[in-house]
C-alpha cells in the first residue's frame, strides 16, 4: 500500500514537473478519443432509432390454401415462441375477406363476383423494439418462409434495412477513424513516458546504484501513462458532453433532421466508461512499451 | 568478503582494462586502491556493485558468485553496498535530506524511521544544518559529504568511494578521509579509489595498486 502510495504520488510529482508536455499530451489524448466517443454515440442512438423501428416492422406469412387448423396452430405457436416476436395473430381467409370490405366499401362489388373468399389465410408478426436488430428479424423471417405451410411473405422493412446499413457504414468508419486515432494517442503518450525517463535518467541510475527494485522504478511509470489515458479519457467525456449539448444550438439546421433519429439529450454513461477505461488502457499499454523499450537504455 | 579469481575486463574493440585480477578483501578492512588515470581502479569497483560485468573470471562477495546474480536481484547486492561516486551523482532540485533518504526510501521503510536515521546520519557527516538546503545551494565539500551519508544510512556492509577527494583541497580530503575511518570503525569495508599519493600517505592502510589493468601492488595497513 506504501509503495503504491510512494508510486502515485511520484507519478502525479512527475507529471506536474514536466506541466506544458503532459497537458499538450493530455488534450490531444482528449481530442482523439472524442472522434470514438462521438462514433459511439451516434452508433448508440442509431441502435435505439432501428430498435424503435422494428417495433413497427410487421411480417405477414400468407398461407398456401388448403393448410388445416392443426398446421395453422403449429405455426403460430412457432412463430409465438421467438424471443423476437412481441405479438402475433392469425386471420382466417374469411376475415381478410371482411376486413377488405370494411377498409374498401367501394369495391366490395368485385368481392360479390367470388363465392369464396379470394384471400389467402395469414399469420402476422410484430417484433420487439430490443429484438436484436434487423439481421436477427430477417433471419427469423427467412426461416419462417422455409415451412411448407407458407406461400409467401409481405414485409415492411425497407427503411429499417437502410437505416441498419448506415449503421453498419457509420460504425465500420468509426472504427477505421477511431484505430488510427486510438495509434495516435498511444504514441503520443508513448513519446511522453519516453521523454519523462529521458528527463529522469540520472534519478533512474541513482535509484537502481542503491537499490531499488525494478517495479519500484519502473511504476511511477506506468501509473502516469495510466493518469495521462485516464484524464484524457475524462477529458474526452466533457467535451462530447459540450459538443453533444452545443449541436443543437450551433447547427439548427442539421439537427432538425437528425432528431428523428439521434436524441441528443440522451447520453449512455456506459459511453463515458468505455472512454475513460479506452484511454487508461491505452496510457498502460503505451507506458508498459515505453518503458520496456527505454529503461534498460539508462546507465546504473 | 570480497574475491576476484582470475578476473578480466575487455571494453568493446579496446585494450583490457583489468587483466588477470586476483585479490581478497576482507570484512573491516580499509583499503585505498590507487593507480594512474585509466588503470582500472573505477573498472574493478564497478565489477563489485556489478555495474559492469567481467569478461572472465569470478567475483565472490560474501561467497555468493556475483556473476549469477540475475537482474531481478541485484537490488539485494547493491543493498549491501554503499556508493559514493566522484561526481557524486546527487538529485540537485532536492533537499540534502530527501538525497540521503533515498536508500531507506526504496527499501519501503517508514517515514518515521526514515527521517531519525537521516538525521542521525547528517550528524556522523556533519551536515545537521544543512539538511532543508536543496543540493543545489551547497559547497562541493558539502556535496560530497551527503554522498557519503546515503551511501552508508542504509548500513551497508561495504563502503566504496571513487576518486572521493578528486575535487577538494587537501583539507577537505583529509576531513573527508577522517569521516571514512570513522565509518570503517563500525565494521564496515572500506575501498576508496584514489590516485592522490599524499594522501594515502597520511593514513597507513593497506594499499592495492593497478598499472594498465593490472595488479602491480598489494602493501597491507599498518596495524593501529
Amino acid at each position: 500500500m506504501r509503495f503504491l502510495r510512494r508510486a502515485l504520488q511520484q507519478s502525479l510529482a512527475n507529471i506536474l514537473r514536466n506541466k506544458s508536455v503532459n497537458f499538450l499530451c493530455l488534450g490531444i489524448i482528449a481530442f482523439t478519443l472524442l472522434v470514438p466517443g462521438i462514433f459511439g454515440f451516434v452508433s448508440y442512438h442509431l441502435d435505439r432509432y432501428i430498435g424503435r423501428l422494428s417495433e413497427n416492422i410487421e411480417a405477414i406469412f400468407y398461407l398456401r390454401e388448403g393448410v388445416d387448423e392443426a398446421g395453422v396452430e403449429a405455426l403460430l405457436r412457432r412463430v409465438q415462441g421467438s424471443l423476437l416476436v412481441r405479438e402475433t395473430g392469425f386471420t382466417s381467409r374469411e376475415r381478410a375477406r371482411a376486413g377488405f370490405a370494411r377498409e374498401f366499401p367501394e369495391l366490395e362489388y368485385i368481392l360479390a363476383e367470388f363465392p369464396e373468399s379470394p384471400f389467402p389465410a395469414s399469420v402476422h408478426a410484430r417484433f420487439r423494439p430490443d429484438a436484436g436488430g434487423i439481421v436477427a428479424i430477417e433471419s427469423f423471417i427467412q426461416d419462417i418462409r422455409r415451412s411448407p405451410l407458407v406461400e409467401s411473405v409481405q414485409l415492411n422493412m425497407d427503411w429499417a434495412r437502410k437505416i441498419a446499413t448506415i449503421k453498419r457504414v457509420a460504425a465500420f468508419a468509426g472504427m477505421f477513424l477511431s484505430a488510427i486515432l486510438l495509434v495516435v494517442s498511444a504514441f503520443i503518450i508513448f513519446n511522453v513516458v519516453k521523454l519523462n525517463i529521458f528527463y529522469r535518467r540520472e534519478e533512474i541510475t541513482i535509484l537502481r546504484l542503491v537499490g531499488a527494485t525494478g517495479a519500484y522504478i519502473k511504476v511511477p511509470f506506468l501509473l502516469e501513462g495510466l493518469i495521462l489515458g485516464s484524464l484524457g479519457g475524462l477529458l474526452a467525456c466533457g467535451l462530447l458532453l459540450l459538443a453533444v449539448r452545443a449541436f443543437p444550438l450551433y447547427a439548427p439546421a442539421i439537427h432538425q433532421v437528425l432528431r428523428q433519429m439521434i436524441d441528443f439529450r440522451v447520453l449512455p454513461p456506459r459511453l463515458f466508461r468505455e472512454l475513460i477505461a479506452t484511454g487508461a488502457g491505452i496510457g498502460l499499454v503505451a507506458s508498459f512499451v515505453s518503458l520496456r523499450r527505454f529503461i534498460k537504455h539508462t546507465p546504473g | 568478503m570480497i574475491q576476484f579469481f582470475h578476473v578480466y575486463k575487455q571494453y568493446f574493440r579496446s585494450n583490457e582494462a583489468l587483466s588477470d585480477i586476483n585479490l581478497s578483501i576482507e570484512r573491516g578492512e580499509f583499503i585505498f586502491l590507487t593507480g594512474a588515470s585509466g588503470a582500472g581502479k573505477s573498472t574493478l569497483l564497478k565489477l563489485i556493485y556489478k555495474e559492469e560485468e567481467p569478461t572472465k573470471g569470478q567475483i565472490l562477495i560474501d561467497s555468493v558468485n556475483s556473476t549469477l546474480i540475475p537482474p531481478g536481484r541485484l537490488h539485494k547486492l547493491r543493498r549491501q553496498i554503499g556508493i559514493v561516486f566522484q561526481d557524486f551523482k546527487l538529485l540537485m532540485n532536492r533537499s540534502v535530506q530527501e538525497n540521503v533518504a533515498v536508500p531507506l526510501l526504496v527499501r519501503g521503510e517508514r517515514r518515521a524511521a526514515v527521517e531519525n536515521k537521516v538525521n542521525s546520519t547528517l550528524a556522523l557527516v556533519g551536515l545537521s544544518h544543512r539538511k532543508r538546503y536543496l543540493t543545489s545551494h551547497i559547497s562541493g565539500g558539502e556535496q560530497q559529504r551527503v554522498a557519503i551519508a546515503r551511501a552508508v544510512i542504509g548500513n551497508p556492509k561495504i563502503l566504496i568511494a571513487d576518486e572521493p577527494t578528486g575535487n577538494l583541497d587537501t583539507e577537505l580530503s583529509i576531513e573527508i578521509i577522517r569521516i571514512f575511518e570513522k565509518i570503517n570503525a563500525s565494521g564496515i569495508t572500506v575501498i576508496i579509489a584514489t590516485h592522490d599519493l599524499n594522501l594515502i600517505n597520511l593514513f597507513p592502510k593497506r594499499i592495492i595498486k593497478l598499472d594498465k589493468g593490472q595488479l602491480v601492488l598489494d602493501r597491507p595497513g599498518e596495524a593501529g
